[in-house]
């Protein structure tokens, strides 16, 4: 598979978040606001890529017994790296970020690309398949941080958009939107979006509806 | 400490409020029996990592710890995301081991995803709960013991109507994936309910 | 004999397969001190900017604090050369603490035994377990007469630990206002603490009645007295917390020696 073609697959027709459903603990508790979207985003991008190189280049060496616990250290190590140059160079964020940046440790996404992608791959491809996943997923993190922040508190990174009672506006934010359950129900709802377009994502029914007829 | 136990299990809840451990909640509520099986691995994990957690933190990593040795400015803090991850590994180890051992059938229809739970964001998370807020020993414990309730709940919930969903005529693109995110959401509504509870 | 010779060596280790034992002790090694050395490295380069940033960012939550409330803002600009004094006290007795040096992060002091006291339930009103030693507080004062003091306080909330800055005018009983500078409250609901709406209600209010006793509290619904705060629809919880802390630590287990300290004149 072309290097472009590992690029482009995971935006939307290998989607990790709405396909194959990795990463998505991060994906809605990070989502009430545009920004905290792209900070993890590029967070993870950045970890997922770098440690998709690593393992790869390392991956003839990994003996398979300590496999598991060696991809952690590696990607562990990574990620308290890049949450110390948030806290060194984004402070503000970084505070709001606090677990969630830890926890791109267990983020199904990166170890799953590094188990199923980078231990089996030379390393230009297998960064190539990091950075196209880190995308697909940055992509539908800022989609579901989009609706939430607009409709939440109408604005967008932080810049009023629509105009709320303070400004003696219309726009009544719709306080939902900041709670847990809307990041599941717009994902959902997202979800539904993308396979009534692209329809060879929709899944197979396990026992098929037939309509009976109605005789009078 | 009962306030704490029952907010952890439900205002608190690990998947419903915070997203966490979402990816094995999906992957394994199609079933309830391996959903409740699941449960009781995850509850067992948790109950012992997070204390034992809390006792390295606060023993060995935090600042002042080797005050005892003479170092008292050490600060090994930023350790602590690969110290927690060790002894989650370890004891999800022992667990396999002794589920082998004592529990073959359940050991078996567990299968992969005993040594998964390694790597499952809400066991992770709560031990990073515990740091932040600054728990004792004892509070430890009634948050491992109850956050572990609330998430196996919470799979327990989602396996149950998921089961019924099978037979649902359900829209196209909502089908499977989509139709479980929206129901996840409404349990979380529900959930919420029980955020202004309090005990007499 | 034959020169011990690194490339080989190098190369006999990287040719053994993968799942020898010592191919798997070689790297299990290799890969933890490659990790440790760059874990601890950005850690001892990054640290000196991080601990800035925490600085700083508490002085600009004072700042902030000073710039929302417009009575603070006039007493500054009517004292004359006296400025805003920072002094890190000794709780116990309301004395200042010399040794101790800020910025004071009473979380932390209050996490160690050593810096801190364990409190009974009956005492516990802001529901934090344990109360630091010492505590970093700013105390302007003209001509020698304290015009407004401003402490830290800190309380369990709701759903998280809330952070905030109470300013008291000179009467030591008067709050000046009050501003919240960290909570994870429910948004919408609790975390409207935040709001600078709420917070515009707290100037003017009286803590303790004329026994002495505090008695400044959240209420449900609108406030009739001065003793009374307005609550926020949907989180008396998150308002009753406010009061737990505010009774707290104006209480005796909490500033009550500073405030009487201030009183004596000295501080």
């Amino acid at each position: 598979m072309s290097l472009r073609r590992t690029l482009t697959r995971p935006l939307i027709s290998d989607n990790p978040v709405t396909l194959q459903v990795l990463g998505i603990c991060s994906a809605l508790a990070v989502t009430t606001s545009m920004t905290t979207a792209l900070t993890m985003s590029l967070a993870l991008t950045t970890v997922l890529t770098a440690s998709s190189g690593i393992i790869s280049a390392l991956r003839r060496q990994i003996p398979p017994q300590i496999r598991l616990i060696l991809q952690i250290t590696i990607i562990a190590s990574l990620v308290i790296v890049t949450d110390l140059v948030l806290q060194a160079y984004a402070f503000a964020i970084s505070q709001r970020l606090s677990i969630f940046v830890s926890l791109v440790v267990t983020n199904c996404l990166v170890l799953g690309r590094a188990e199923a992608f980078a231990m089996h791959n030379p390393v230009g491809v297998s960064m190539a398949d990091g950075l196209g996943n880190g995308l697909g997923y940055s992509l539908i993190l800022m989609a579901v941080a989009f609706v939430r922040e607009l409709l939440g508190l109408g604005t967008l990174f932080g810049q009023p958009v629509l105009p709320g009672p303070d400004a003696g506006g219309w726009f009544q934010p719709l306080g939902f939107m900041l709670m847990a359950p809307s990041a599941f129900i717009v994902l959902g709802l997202l979800i539904w979006l993308i396979r009534s377009r692209w329809t060879a994502q929709v899944e197979e029914n396990e026992y098929p509806l037939h309509v009976a007829e109605v005789r009078r | 400490m009962t306030e704490l136990f029952l907010r952890a299990i439900f205002a608190d809840n690990l998947v419903l409020s915070y997203f966490l451990g979402i990816c094995t909640y999906l992957a394994i509520s199609k079933r309830l029996e391996t959903a409740l099986g699941l449960a009781a691995a995850m509850i067992a994990v948790q109950t012992v990592t997070i204390p034992i957690n809390q006792l390295i933190l606060n023993g060995l990593l935090i600042e002042g710890a080797w005050g005892w040795l003479g170092l008292p400015d050490v600060d090994l803090s930023f350790l602590k995301l690969i110290a927690f991850i060790g002894v989650i590994a370890a004891v999800v180890q022992v667990l396999e081991m002794a589920l082998d051992r004592y529990a073959p059938a359940l050991y078996r229809a567990l299968g992969i995803y005993l040594p998964l739970i390694t790597v499952n964001c809400a066991i992770l998370g709560g031990s990073l709960f515990m740091a932040e807020r600054h728990y004792g020993f004892g509070e430890s414990v009634v948050f491992g013991l109850g956050s572990g309730i609330g998430w196996g709940l919470a799979i327990a919930l989602l396996a149950a109507i998921r089961e019924r969903l099978r037979y649902a005529d359900v829209p196209e693109g909502l089908r499977g994936l989509g139709i479980t995110f929206v129901v996840t959401g409404l349990i979380s509504m529900g959930f919420t309910a029980f955020a202004t509870v309090t005990l007499p | 004999m034959a020169e011990p010779n690194p490339f080989a060596f190098w190369r006999r280790l990287l040719a053994l397969p993968a799942d020898s034992q010592g191919k798997t002790i070689a790297m299990a090694f290799a890969v933890s001190a490659v990790c440790a050395v760059l874990v601890s490295g950005a850690s001892v380069l990054l640290s000196p900017r991080i601990d800035a940033n925490l600085a700083a960012e508490r002085q600009a939550k004072l700042d902030e604090l000073i710039a929302s409330m417009p009575a603070l803002a006039d007493i500054l600009a009517e004292s004359q050369a006296d400025s805003m004094e920072t002094i890190v006290v000794a709780l116990d007795t309301g004395q200042p603490a010399p040794d101790v040096d800020g910025p004071v992060d009473m979380q932390a002091l209050a996490a160690d035994p050593a810096t801190s006291r364990e409190l009974t339930p009956e005492q516990d009103y802001a529901g934090i377990g344990r109360r630091p030693d010492y505590a970093q507080i700013n105390v302007l004062k003209s001509a020698g007469r304290t015009e407004l003091v401003i402490l830290p306080i800190y309380g369990a909330g709701y759903q998280s630990v809330i952070e905030a800055y109470l300013a008291l005018e000179g009467d030591l009983n008067t709050v000046a206002g009050l501003a919240i500078t960290s909570q994870g409250e429910t948004p919408g609901l609790g975390a409207k603490i935040s709001e600078p709406a709420w917070q515009a209600l707290w100037p003017g209010k009286q803590i303790a009645d004329d026994s002495g006793e505090v008695v400044l509290s959240v209420v449900r619904g609108k406030a009739k007295t001065e003793y009374e705060i307005d609550g926020i629809t949907g989180a008396t919880r998150t308002g009753n917390a406010i009061g737990g802390m505010v009774r707290f630590w104006m209480g005796p287990s909490g500033y009550g020696p500073v405030l009487d300290a201030l009183a004596d004149g000295a501080l």
